[in-house]
């Protein structure tokens, strides 16, 4: 049987992220589907042996966009775990705050965004507005919106002021209602309950197969939380909860990442009212030789870094392990029998990057449709309309013309 | 069905009241928050020249060039936008108290031609007698003296350095004073060629 492969990316001027996704189909079903990563291959980890201990915090803060706490989160505990360096409380708290903070903003653009794939676009809209007051939080807080320059090994950089606490706590009670009305919605609407339950199910046993990270995995019941395994940062100060659940499909992940937005709340909340008094950091004299190792819950699953000292006051080795690289393998077990219109929203569940889902193409066993991620995600949407005319949903006045507004 | 669409609609009704979050950015001009971490600035009161910023610079974006003319030499540190991260390393550095560079508040740092997108501070430079090779600023040299106080009668160029600030040298002065023993020693030298009067009487008058 004749095959045609027509790529669509690595590279084109549309998409952010050069990552290429490749689906087999027959008729309308997904029988197969190739990954393909690598072609955004920067030389971090070279970049950061050249660095000092110092420096290099700021070239891995920008391995990437939205999880730039998590990677020198995980970093800096690396190069404390090479010198045995005890940070100040005080630090580990505003290293929480800012985890955390990045955590929701996180999440809020991997819900607008799959609002967005299923044809949702007043979530999309909902959501990032709603965004923008985490992320102004953060400028409080750090100075910068994103790349917020807060971790140094040792401790952090900039201290909380104590006179913008009240409007960042303002602005973080702000979240809430609207956050909560969004679950309910979620929970209560059938149209999202017709195009997320019982698609890209990712069972138990896969999840653990696959080594499957973060909310991917706890949607899955894998009860597994760097957070609360580990004893990092202030996490184990505090009363929270991990956010499990069991179902493993695209309705549960979406459920555990708004719950944990919540818990989110609650810890930066807790931080905010208990902030130790005391120093911010220690001065690590020099770094011994050595090897350390650095983990952290980021937004998508565990982070983790590798470093090793020569005694010299740049690491001789970094490696670094994102999640995404983990959870990437599960569409294997997910994408397979499913539609083509849930294609997107299924590859979209893990929350692997924005660009994933536009890197694509998809040819039939004969070699012949293809679709783009633009394709895919039009086709998603035309399906939650098609869910809503046959649930008998209508679009009211009222909500087109707050669509229009937005 | 009916009470969840109520609650989306207040949700709904809220926007449109709210409106927008974004900004009417041209026509209104945007103030960030205090802590915003925009455009770094030197300091022409405080900064000393000692380019302790261009070491701790992630990002490379500090630069300087020492440019000599005859007996004099100046300093120029360069400070690129365009390559600058804005992570408050050189601010953190800065050995004047935090001052000599500082994060402002600016943050419309758009530049048509971007080999224009820097600025610079000069700082003089003292030159050593003998090789006429390049000691430091003149402004570091006096922070030191001021950091160290009397201790820095024990070397040479950091106290004629400061006399000669003051004005208390006089040039002819100094001429006779070198008539006598040692005349290399009282001089502004360079580590090397303090090194070289120290262990030899090459360049002494009176030795040799």
């Amino acid at each position: 049987m004749k095959k045609t492969i027509i790529p669509i990316g690595p590279y084109h001027p549309l998409q952010e992220e050069p990552e290429f996704f490749m689906l087999t189909v027959e008729g309308e079903t997904v029988v197969d589907v190739d990954v393909q990563l690598g072609y955004n291959h920067r030389g971090i980890e070279k970049l950061s042996e050249l660095k000092t201990f110092d420096q290099a915090t700021f070239v891995i803060e920008r391995i990437c966009g939205i999880c730039s706490t998590s990677h020198p989160f995980a970093y800096t505990q690396a190069v404390e775990d090479i010198g045995g360096v005890e940070v100040p409380m005080r630090a580990k708290y505003i290293r929480t705050i800012i985890a955390e903070g990045e955590r929701i903003h996180s999440h809020m653009l991997w819900l607008g965004l799959a609002g967005h794939f299923l044809g949702y676009n007043t979530v999309y809209m909902w959501v990032w507005k709603l965004r923008e007051e985490i992320l102004d939080v953060m400028e409080i807080i750090s100075g910068n919106r994103n790349n917020y320059a807060m971790f140094k090994p040792g401790g952090v950089r900039r201290d909380i002021n104590p006179e913008d606490i009240p409007l960042v706590m303002k602005k973080i009670d702000k979240i809430v209602p609207t956050l909560k009305m969004l679950y309910k919605a979620v929970r209560d609407d059938p149209v999202i309950h017709a195009r997320t339950k019982k698609i890209g199910i990712l069972t138990k046993e896969e999840s653990i197969n696959f080594s499957a990270l973060g909310p991917t995995s706890r949607a899955s019941g894998v009860a597994r939380d760097v957070r609360k395994d580990t004893e990092y940062g202030a996490y184990l100060e505090m009363d929270w909860d991990m956010i499990v659940t069991h179902n493993g499909d695209v309705f549960d992940k979406v459920v555990v990442r708004i719950l944990e937005m919540l818990e989110s709340i609650k810890i930066i909340k807790y931080c905010l009212l208990h902030l130790p008094d005391g120093e911010i950091d220690v001065k690590i004299k020099n770094i011994p030789p050595g090897e350390g190792i650095g983990t952290h819950e980021a937004p998508r699953g565990e982070t983790f870094h590798y470093v090793r000292s020569d005694g010299s006051n740049s690491p001789v080795r970094h490696k670094v392990r994102a999640p995404t690289f983990m959870n990437l393998p599960t569409y294997k077990a997910t994408i397979k029998g499913e539609k083509i219109a849930d294609a997107s929203i299924i590859l979209a569940a893990i929350d692997p990057c924005y660009c994933c889902t536009e890197r694509m193409s998809i040819r039939n066993t004969k070699g012949e449709r293809l679709f783009d991620g633009k394709e895919l995600i039009r086709l998603s949407q035309a399906k939650t309309q098609k869910v809503k005319q046959k649930l008998g949903v209508k679009e009211s006045s009222l909500e087109k013309l707050v669509q229009g507004k937005l | 069905m009916k009470l969840p669409k109520i609650r989306e609609l207040i949700e709904a009704i809220k926007a449109l009241i709210v409106g927008p979050y974004t900004t009417k950015f041209p026509k209104k001009p945007h103030t960030p928050y205090k802590s915003f971490r925009g455009q770094p600035l030197f300091n022409e009161e405080y900064c000393v020249g000692c380019l302790a910023c261009e070491q701790v610079c992630p990002a490379e974006a500090i630069d300087h060039k020492d440019i000599k003319t005859g007996k004099t030499a100046k300093r120029i540190i360069y400070h690129y936008t365009d390559t600058c991260i804005f992570c408050g390393e050189c601010e953190a550095a800065c050995i004047a108290e935090h001052k000599g560079i500082k994060l402002s508040n600016e943050w419309d740092l758009a530049f048509f031609d971007r080999s224009k997108a820097f600025e610079t501070i000069e700082r003089e430079l003292v030159l050593c007698e003998i090789c006429g090779s390049i000691i430091a600023a003149k402004k570091h040299i006096l922070w030191i003296v001021e950091k160290i106080g009397e201790l820095s009668f024990s070397n040479p160029t950091l106290y004629q350095t400061r006399l000669k600030e003051l004005g208390l040298i006089d040039d002819n002065l100094v001429a006779s004073i070198k008539d006598n023993a040692r005349d290399d020693r009282i001089k502004i030298l360079c580590a090397h060629c303090r090194r070289q009067t120290t262990l030899t009487t090459k360049n002494s008058r009176t030795g040799g």
